[in-house]
């Protein structure tokens, strides 16, 4: 059985508090009873719009603090975020050049930590290390469960619910990195939305940038927005009922951003709050009093009326 | 895309560069003076690739969702580092979403997203720092996350019977200790000019 630990990140703990209890409830032992484990000292992964792109030695030192301690349990992380996914990633790549982590090492050692990988075995007198595994949520889901053991665990089949996916660009890109899923043809986020029941929904665009990313959304939120907007036409016109994402930055652009340009406003998820409605959760632990576009439409459409 | 300095740009006579932005074809001529020799391996420096390699096919501005929306040329900043013009990449550095469009897209395996990101190294090297960076690096130094806690939202987490976010940890004070000694020894802290809210 795969050892995980929990990276929730900072959006989420801290601004959508019911996908941290959906994530924790589907995962435990209401849902597939994986071995996730928490850690009270993670930072922020940090956030590559900020760190990564002014100063790349702090963010390789400050993700490699991260690393460090789930090297240290011996587990996976498991992350709920595009935004971290790509940036822990990324710092076990740079992380296995020699030269880099020797420098971050020796940073490193004035807290007391140093990065190595999970020993795995020792051939001969060398022992062999492997880069600490950073997963992504919807990733474990279609690889580690499968697809059929999702829809075994659906006690209430989400039918006729039209759900449009949005996947967000650090899932997707730079594709080499993006090895889990097919970059340019992605399906396990359709996939999982199918396997509760619900319809995937095709629209144009489909691939495209919420907008948000590397500071836009920080720096000119207008820009940002106007981006938003495009795909929310999009998935209008195909007549979605609700966004699933397995971003929560990506999400909270959604969220924010369509109160610029429409009254209403097409509720948005995060995989894991669809998830365990499908699985029979009660709504309201879903936190979506916490969401700035009500879910009410989606609900009531849940319920039937 | 304006560049900063209008006034200066008024003067240019000496150098004639075709085929680059509106704004500079017009005034067909540049000053001599606003080529920066070497901008170039500055780029690589921060981890950008030879921006020389550079074919100017502009797929990466044909792919870029950015440039729907503004005057912002993915191909035109490319071109404006080959030739050192590094005014003309100020101010437009920060709208790029790294969504990596360009990269996929970019026969001469430039990687375009980061040659904005190097840019952006320079930029805040220049003290040209928006204050969303500043914001992030407080927060990340304070309470260990890039977002701002929220009393409201740790309400609510009370209700859903999630424990407290980790800042709250009575043992986090360590973290927030290591981060800022991390900090601290990058100098990132002197780079963003967030000095006095870091105390190692």
């Amino acid at each position: 059985m795969i050892s995980y630990v929990y990276f929730f990140g900072c959006v989420v703990p801290n601004r959508y508090p019911g996908i941290e209890y959906a994530v924790r409830w589907v995962t435990g032992k209401n849902g597939f009873n994986l071995d996730v484990a928490d850690h009270k000292e993670f930072s922020c992964c940090p956030v590559p719009g900020i760190f990564y792109s002014t100063d790349k030695d702090t963010w390789l030192l400050l993700a490699a603090r991260n690393l460090v301690l789930a090297q240290d349990e011996r587990r996976q992380i498991l992350t709920i975020c595009n935004g971290c996914l790509a940036s822990l990633l990324k710092a076990t790549e740079y992380l296995q050049e020699p030269k880099n982590m020797g420098k971050a090492n020796r940073v490193l050692a004035q807290i007391g930590k140093k990065y190595t990988g999970i020993p795995q075995k020792a051939e001969g007198k060398r022992k062999v290390f492997e880069p600490v595994k950073v997963r992504h949520y919807i990733e474990v889901m279609a690889n580690d469960l499968g697809y059929d053991a999702i829809a075994a665990k659906v006690r209430r089949p989400l039918k006729n619910i039209r759900t449009a996916v949005h996947y967000g660009c650090h899932y997707l890109r730079p594709t080499e990195r993006a090895t889990f899923d097919d970059p340019n043809d992605p399906v396990m986020l359709d996939k999982i939305v199918e396997a509760c029941g619900a319809t995937s929904v095709d629209y144009e665009d489909k691939l495209d940038c919420c907008g948000a990313g590397g500071g836009v959304r920080s720096h000119v939120v207008e820009l940002a927005n106007s981006l938003t907007q495009d795909k929310c036409v999009n998935i209008s016109a195909a007549g979605a009922d609700c966004i699933v994402t397995g971003c929560p930055f990506c999400l909270l652009q959604f969220d924010n951003a369509q109160k610029s340009f429409s009254k209403d406003g097409i509720p948005v998820m995060h995989i894991s709050q669809f998830q365990a409605l499908a699985m029979g959760i009660d709504p309201i632990s879903l936190g979506f009093d916490t969401h700035h576009v009500s879910a009410h439409s989606l609900l009531r459409k849940l319920r039937g009326a | 895309m304006k560049g900063p300095n209008q006034e200066e740009e008024k003067e240019v006579e000496k150098v004639f560069i075709g085929g680059l932005h509106e704004h500079l074809t017009e005034e067909k001529v540049i000053d001599e003076s606003q080529l920066v020799p070497n901008f170039a391996d500055e780029i690589q420096k921060y981890g950008g690739k030879d921006v020389m390699t550079c074919l100017q096919c502009g797929n990466c501005t044909g792919v870029c969702p950015i440039s729907l929306k503004i005057d912002y040329k993915t191909r035109s900043i490319i071109k404006y580092c080959q030739f050192g013009l590094k005014k003309y990449t100020l101010g437009t550095r920060w709208v790029c979403a790294t969504c990596y469009r360009c990269y996929e897209h970019c026969p001469a395996d430039l990687n375009p997203a980061e040659v904005m990101i190097a840019l952006r190294h320079i930029a805040v090297r220049e003290g040209i720092i928006p204050p969303f960076i500043k914001t992030a690096a407080t927060n990340l130094v304070k309470y260990g996350q890039s977002v701002k806690p929220d009393p409201e939202i740790d309400k609510i987490r009370h209700e859903l019977g999630l424990g407290p976010i980790h800042s709250q940890d009575p043992e986090y004070p360590k973290v927030i200790r290591e981060i800022q000694v991390l900090i601290h020894a990058s100098k990132y802290d002197k780079l963003i000019g967030i000095q006095e809210e870091v105390k190692v």
